[in-house]
């Protein structure tokens, strides 16, 4: 009988829930039909989230009472959302500015290029770092607004290379061969390893190509494994570092972060944006510093210059407020050394807007990395990052690539597996 | 001797397992107190910044309690509405016998092998024109009854309801029936009461894959105040410098109701999930 009572308690109480759960959601779906609200995607609540905020600020500042709704969600989320949207052709809940990064949009224009604003008289391409240009044009119009660059460096502890023998002069304009060789000295002396390198995250690949300025694809999407020289020597430069015993293998991005935050890795070569979890260890102040990514001595196109990561701005035209959200990109990231400056001291945005290497903010030294003006240094080598088009099927290659390393590293002939890779990735991509 | 060594081992053995498994969940309370820099660093020490943590997460737009509740409410009118429906169909299965019954019932077993991604794109096409069509409104997209409504008969608990039914002794529907009670009433009066512990492993199993339910509530909900749970810790994980400190504690506290649910169901779910039914 008791129980029978809490039954039809439990019942009658969950319904009531659900009911009021639904009442409420009807008098929110009437509202966002009526608003003239901007809605925008990003990820990373440190980084793009602070940074669509400054940029609402500024928007609101010039038009009062403008509202505008910053959505935090996962990058694999937002893929997936848009994915499903986009395939269905419904616009329901879809944002009207939505970050997309480099690697990913070229597909997306690909796919549904009538869906994103033509952006080309909101972005001037030539105020942007050229190399960004490759990757937001699709037929020759302009569809995205540059937004952080991926421009990487090499992130090195300073004590532990004058403890190899090695000043900071020598660790300029490194080539690999070079690097390798101080790596060797570094483990010898203080019995670190150099860098950390992830079999499953093959990110190094494309920073190697991009140096050289090269991709796993050619401008019309074919799958260039089998005789492009950069790809070989990417390949080999990353065998190289293997086998020459300075590498401390990690598994996932928590032990990458671990492995410098606790001083295990005398180096780092990568994106700019890793410098806020360098940071974060705020007992090494002081001993690390900032040099050009190494380039691959035996490649004559490879460059001290290179990119990792990085996105950029665009609008879903269809969602209802096209012209709303160009203002907002037009006063904002396509425009703002004011919001540039801000950001570089907020959430150490490197820019790929060239008039932002003038900002106050860049001009200043870094206590961290001994003084150093890690904006400017950057601003200057993202203008040096070759242009390259990612095309479509950047992740798809990136699964035959760690095949390739694996298969590499445990002793096979490079070219001769890139031959085969070549043969198999055209099948997949269908060429 | 000989056994007490025996005995010895095996306790030992049983210990170092339960310590390996147990680890994990450890962790993840002592990183919750320590802050981001500590857990990256893989300090294994509890520290002091619960309090900040659980600040940082409270003070985070991702609107954490408002992720908490809608979650709560899901889960809560999933798991009821999926034990009347489910059971309701498991019961018919076994005990309304009719010509095309078994068919029926393979063709539910079926839909089990479809995977749900490829039927999310029509599905959220489906709901889609949901918001235009009268009443359908209440399922529309964007709305807590979207997510609840395609969890509620799943061929998973049909299957499961109609195999423990068959346990169930046909007498006593017999002989309630020459009592005199309606169908209603002899599944309400008789086979629910009956069948506790069934319904006990259903319900742990239901809020729980409700409460981690992930993909069709990221497609299903848009406004960022009808997220869910999962969808709002993933969103705090994708970052070029995670708050892992913060993000420990969203999970200790994300953990709290399956694991109380469990607890609290520990010995029906056990025998519901092994199948032993008393009357």
């Amino acid at each position: 009988m008791k129980c029978r009572k809490g039954t039809a308690l439990l019942l009658a109480g969950s319904l009531a829930l659900g009911l009021a759960g639904c009442g409420s959601s009807k008098e929110n779906g009437e509202n966002q039909t009526a608003e003239q609200k901007l809605t925008i995607w990003a990820w990373d609540e440190a980084f793009n989230i602070p940074a669509a905020k400054e940029a609402t600020e500024i928007y609101q500042s010039n038009h009062p009472g403008a509202e505008v709704d910053i959505v935090t969600m996962a990058q694999n989320d937002i893929v997936a959302k848009l994915n499903t949207s986009l395939a269905s052709g419904s616009y329901e809940g879809l944002p009207d500015l939505v970050l997309i990064e480099d690697y990913r949009i070229q597909g997306y224009l690909k796919a549904y290029s009538e869906e994103f604003s033509d952006l080309s008289d909101v972005v001037k391409n030539e105020d942007f770092a050229s190399y960004k240009t490759g990757i937001n044009q699709y037929n020759g119009v302009t569809y995205g607004c540059p937004f952080d660059s991926g421009v990487a460096g090499l992130f090195y502890r300073t004590d532990y290379v004058e403890q190899a023998g090695y000043t900071q002069e020598d660790m300029q304009d490194l080539t690999w061969e070079k690097y390798i060789e101080i790596g060797k000295a570094v483990k010898e002396a203080c019995g670190k390893d150099m860098l950390t390198l992830d079999p499953s995250d093959v990110q190094q690949i494309r920073m190697f190509m991009q140096s050289a300025g090269t991709w796993y694809t050619d401008e019309e999407g074919r799958p260039t494994l089998e005789g492009n020289q950069g790809v070989l020597d990417a390949v080999n430069t990353y065998k190289a570092l293997m086998d020459a015993g300075i590498v401390k293998l990690v598994s996932d991005w928590n032990q990458f972060v671990s492995a410098f935050n606790n001083g295990d890795v005398a180096s780092i070569p990568t994106g700019c944006w890793i410098s806020p979890s360098v940071i974060q260890a705020e007992d090494q102040a002081g001993k690390w510093a900032i040099a050009p990514f190494p380039r691959m001595g035996e490649n004559p196109d490879s460059v001290n210059a290179t990119s990792i990561g990085g996105a950029g701005w665009y609008i879903l035209k269809n969602v209802g407020h096209e012209e709303e959200a160009k203002t907002f990109l037009k006063e904002t990231f396509a425009s703002s050394t004011e919001l540039m400056n801000t950001l570089a001291e907020e959430i150490n945005l490197v820019s790929t807007l060239n008039a932002a290497s003038e900002c106050e903010n860049y001009a200043k030294p870094q206590e961290f990395y001994g003084g150093q003006k890690i904006f400017q240094d950057f601003a200057a080598w993202t203008a040096e990052v070759p242009r390259v088009n990612y095309g479509e099927s950047t992740y798809q290659m990136e699964d035959f690539m760690k095949e390739i390393l694996a298969q590499v590293i445990a002793g096979a002939d490079p070219e001769e597996v890139l031959a085969d890779y070549q043969v198999q990735a055209e099948a997949a991509l269908g060429q | 001797m000989l056994k007490k060594t025996a005995r010895f081992l095996k306790y030992l053995f049983l210990t170092i397992v339960s310590l390996i498994s147990v680890f994990p969940l450890v962790w993840m309370i002592i990183a919750a107190t320590n802050k981001s820099a500590d857990v990256t660093k893989g300090t294994i020490l509890p520290g002091g910044y619960f309090l900040e943590n659980f600040r940082s997460l409270m003070n985070s737009d991702l609107q954490y309690l408002t992720a908490f509740k809608n979650s709560m409410v899901i889960g809560l009118v999933t798991t009821v509405l999926a034990m009347i429906v489910s059971s309701a169909a498991g019961y018919a299965f076994v005990v309304y016998k009719s010509k095309n019954r078994e068919r029926v019932f393979n063709i539910i077993l079926i839909s089990m092998m479809v995977p749900f991604a490829a039927l999310m794109v029509p599905l959220f096409r489906l709901f889609s024109k949901f918001r235009n069509l009268g009443p359908l409104k209440l399922i529309a997209l964007n709305t807590p009854m979207a997510v609840i409504i395609i969890a509620i008969a799943t061929a998973f608990l049909i299957f499961f309801f109609r195999q423990n039914t068959r346990t169930f002794p046909k007498e006593l529907i017999e002989a309630a029936r020459i009592d005199g009670l309606g169908e209603f009433q002899i599944f309400g009066r008789i086979f629910i009461p009956t069948m506790k512990s069934t319904y006990a492993a259903a319900i742990v199993t239901t809020f729980m894959t409700s409460w981690n339910n992930y993909l069709w509530p990221l497609i299903a909900l848009q406004s960022p105040e009808k997220r869910t749970l999962p969808l709002v810790i993933s969103a705090m994980g994708s970052s070029y410098t995670p708050d892992y400190g913060m993000i420990m504690v969203a999970v200790v506290l994300a953990t709290v109701p399956t694991a109380l649910l469990f607890f609290f169901m520990q010995k029906q779910f056990v025998a519901g999930m092994t199948g032993s039914v008393k009357g």
